[in-house]
């Protein structure tokens, strides 16, 4: 059995209802306790920021992570050990949102 | 084709059908009822442009249209009403997920002022669906609507297609907006078709070339990205063997030199074989389901494995994969079938034939041209292959039926298939064969059904009559639930716990809806009784009273390795032995 650490586990979103339940759901399926849930406006206006912490194992927290970004409206998830601190997060789904204004 | 001018006021059930014609839908399946009535008096005045079907079950609604979506290659839609009608599509929402079929359902809700309210057939469809569905979204506006319906198309058949729903509320059924034509083919936070990327095409070009024995494993993926010339070519110019998933079958043509039978758990022999004996397994297009696989643990140990997938979260989901590649099935086998060198030598030696002789002797032979004894589920379905030249769609409902129709069916043209693979849903079938024909009315359409499925969704035989649906349905009567009896003979002493089912009287049944129906036992009789039913576009049921406690073979049960596989009751190949 892989061991199981505490994962902050972060997804930048649009704004749309009803997104609160489909991540939620995302981890009841994997019976993966959810131990902290944030939401909130994310540095990229009108992009929303989910911040979670759960304990889990790394292979469930990358599958986590894989099915949120399937999502629809969600544009980007991260995982990572919950002492270790990310200021790349931002800067690669603004990167992200502008290779994609590009493309339309 | 729609003249009605940009920024003419109309009512929102109005612009909702003005929508539907605009992303190109022409056929609707559905069922009416309170919260969705102005949609449908709307429907009226639309008759000449809209084909609606309307079923006798709203889980008829979305199985048809699942069967259209497949054949057609374009979503089908569903019209239901609020409360029981949204939820009586439910099953065929999990369905159209896990088996990534484009459909888009639109339920009527009630009007938003009474959301929250308990009121008259309310219930949470957007909870309800939102796990089960690529996309779910209730339009309260009627300023929405062509958005969201142009959205709904876009998403359903993109990327991996799925199941849309949109809740619609009645007052944004019967208010009035500035109907202003929409489409969709960009949403920033949704990445359809992800581009491969030249290190990892580079690397499995390399794999290929240096591999003895590759072998590939396929799914749905190769139909739903039109990936079936890409995919032989790939085969040819690599001479490499590929096995099907149930999903993936009619892909490649069966005669194809490099097929080797579908894969899993009642697959060919050779497929599970070559998987335990390749160097490299590729994957395309499919998802290593546990009926493909067997236990995980002991799956293509030996191999490397490449996984090319649309899907990011599929790839190492199940099985750890040596190398992914993220993208479409059809440009990455077009793009490695340029890289790979020609004629690389390949170290596979008479394995599949040697495999396939096996499977002749002691599975196929005596299940298909048995000498005596009653007729046997996979002798008709055999029959009903050499018939139609495997030219015919096939439907199939699911139980022992499936599985001796994924079997012992031929294809010659792709979407031929079609079947409830991921969900494995009774009662699939009848509705889907209707979708189907439906959506190929040139074409034959042959069911294959269980005594218990044909149940599930047997008054769509009305639907059959009212709209004369040429459907030909092949009922493979053994009076059992039979999958299970299988089940409860092999793996439970033979304790028969509830699976003896007594039959209504098919032909009475099926002359109250005015339908042929001819019954067989005997064997000399199947080729006229069969010609019979193809001889015209009618429906027609065929009752064959098959051999009751027949069992599908080969087997690999559950919790052995797919190179541990029973050929009948008694004997075994185990690989490597
Ligand atoms: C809706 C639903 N309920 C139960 C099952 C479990 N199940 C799988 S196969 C099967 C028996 C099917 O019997 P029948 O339709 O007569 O087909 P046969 O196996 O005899 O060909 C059952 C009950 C299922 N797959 N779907
Ligand atoms: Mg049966």
């Amino acid at each position: 059995m892989e061991s199981e650490k505490l994962y902050e586990i972060t997804a930048y979103t649009e704004n749309q209802v009803g997104l609160l339940s489909s991540v939620a759901g995302i981890f009841t399926r994997r019976s993966i306790n959810i131990e902290k849930l944030l939401v909130y406006p994310s540095k990229i206006e009108g992009i929303h920021k989910f911040k979670i912490l759960a304990r889990t194992t790394e292979k469930n927290a990358r599958a986590v992570v894989l099915q949120m970004e399937k999502r629809v409206d969600v544009v980007k998830a991260f995982y990572q050990e919950d002492n270790e601190r990310s200021f790349m997060e931002i800067v690669s789904v603004g990167r992200f949102l502008k290779e994609r204004e590009n493309k339309q | 084709m729609t003249d009605t001018p940009n920024g003419w006021m109309l009512k929102g059930s109005q612009i909702l059908l003005e929508s539907l014609i605009n992303q190109g839908v022409d056929t609707i399946f559905g069922y009416p009822g309170g919260s969705i009535m102005p949609v449908y008096d709307a429907l009226y005045d639309y008759a000449d442009r809209l084909r609606h079907i309307l079923v006798r079950h709203e889980q008829g609604a979305i199985h048809a249209a699942q069967g259209y979506a497949r054949v057609k290659n374009f979503p089908g839609t569903v019209i239901v009403t609020s409360g029981p009608g949204a939820t009586n599509v439910i099953t065929g929402v999990a369905d159209a997920m896990i088996d990534s079929t484009p459909v888009v359902v639109i339920a009527g809700q009630v009007a938003s002022a009474a959301l929250g309210t308990d009121a008259f057939q309310e219930t949470d469809l957007i909870g309800m669906t939102t796990p089960i569905s690529k996309w779910a979204y209730q339009i309260r506006r009627p300023k929405d609507i062509a958005w969201a319906v142009a959205r709904a198309y876009y998403i359903a058949a993109s990327g991996r297609p799925g199941p849309v729903v949109l809740d619609f509320t009645k007052d944004a059924q019967i208010g009035m907006a500035e109907y202003i034509r929409k489409d969709c083919n960009f949403i920033r936070s949704y990445v359809p078709v992800p581009e491969p990327t030249e290190a990892s095409l580079a690397e499995a070009a390399a794999m290929i070339d240096s591999a003895r024995k590759p072998f590939v494993v396929y799914g749905h993926g190769i139909i739903l990205s039109g990936a079936e010339k890409e995919l032989a070519g790939f085969l040819d110019k690599g001479d490499i063997p590929a096995g099907s998933t149930m999903l993936g079958l009619s892909a490649l043509d069966s005669d194809n030199p490099h097929y080797t039978g579908m894969l899993g758990m009642h697959g060919s022999l050779a497929s599970n074989v070559l998987t335990q004996e390749c160097d490299l397994l590729i994957a395309v297009g499919m998802r290593f389901d546990d009926r493909v696989t067997g236990t995980i643990s002991t799956y293509a140990k030996q191999a490397k494995v490449i996984h090319i997938d649309i899907d990011a979260s599929e790839i190492g989901k199940n099985i750890p994969v040596d190398l992914g590649i993220l993208g479409d099935a059809r440009e990455v086998l077009a793009e490695l079938t340029r890289r790979i060198k020609p004629d690389v030598k390949r170290d596979w030696d008479g394995e599949k034939a040697a495999c396939d002789a096996v499977e002749k002797e002691k599975v196929i032979d005596p299940e298909v041209s048995p000498a005596e004894g009653l007729i046997k589920p996979g002798e008709v379905i055999a029959a009903v292959a050499n018939a139609c030249e495997g030219k015919a769609i096939v439907v199939t409902d699911v139980g022992q039926n499936q599985l001796f129709a994924s079997r012992y069916s031929r294809f010659k043209q792709s979407r031929s298939m079609i079947t409830s693979g991921g969900l494995g849903t009774m009662g699939f079938g009848l509705p889907a064969a209707i979708g189907a024909k439906v959506a190929a009315p040139e074409r034959p359409v042959c069911l294959f059904v269980g005594d218990g499925g044909i149940q599930m969704t047997i008054q769509e035989l009305g639907t059959i009559m009212q709209d004369g649906i040429g459907v030909k349905v092949i009922l493979l009567n053994n009076n059992w639930l039979g999958n299970v009896r299988q089940w409860q003979e092999l793996f439970f002493d033979g304790r028969y716990s509830f699976t003896r089912m007594q039959n209504p009287d098919y032909e009475k049944l099926a002359e109250a809806y005015g339908i042929t129906c001819l019954s067989l036992e005997d064997r000399a009789e199947m080729p006229a009784a069969i010609a019979q039913m193809l001889a015209d576009d009618r429906p027609f049921i065929l009752n064959v009273h098959v051999a009751e406690a027949d069992n599908v073979f080969p087997m690999i049960p559950p919790g052995k390795s797919v190179g541990e596989i029973m050929l009948n009751d008694k004997d075994w190949f185990v690989y490597g032995k």
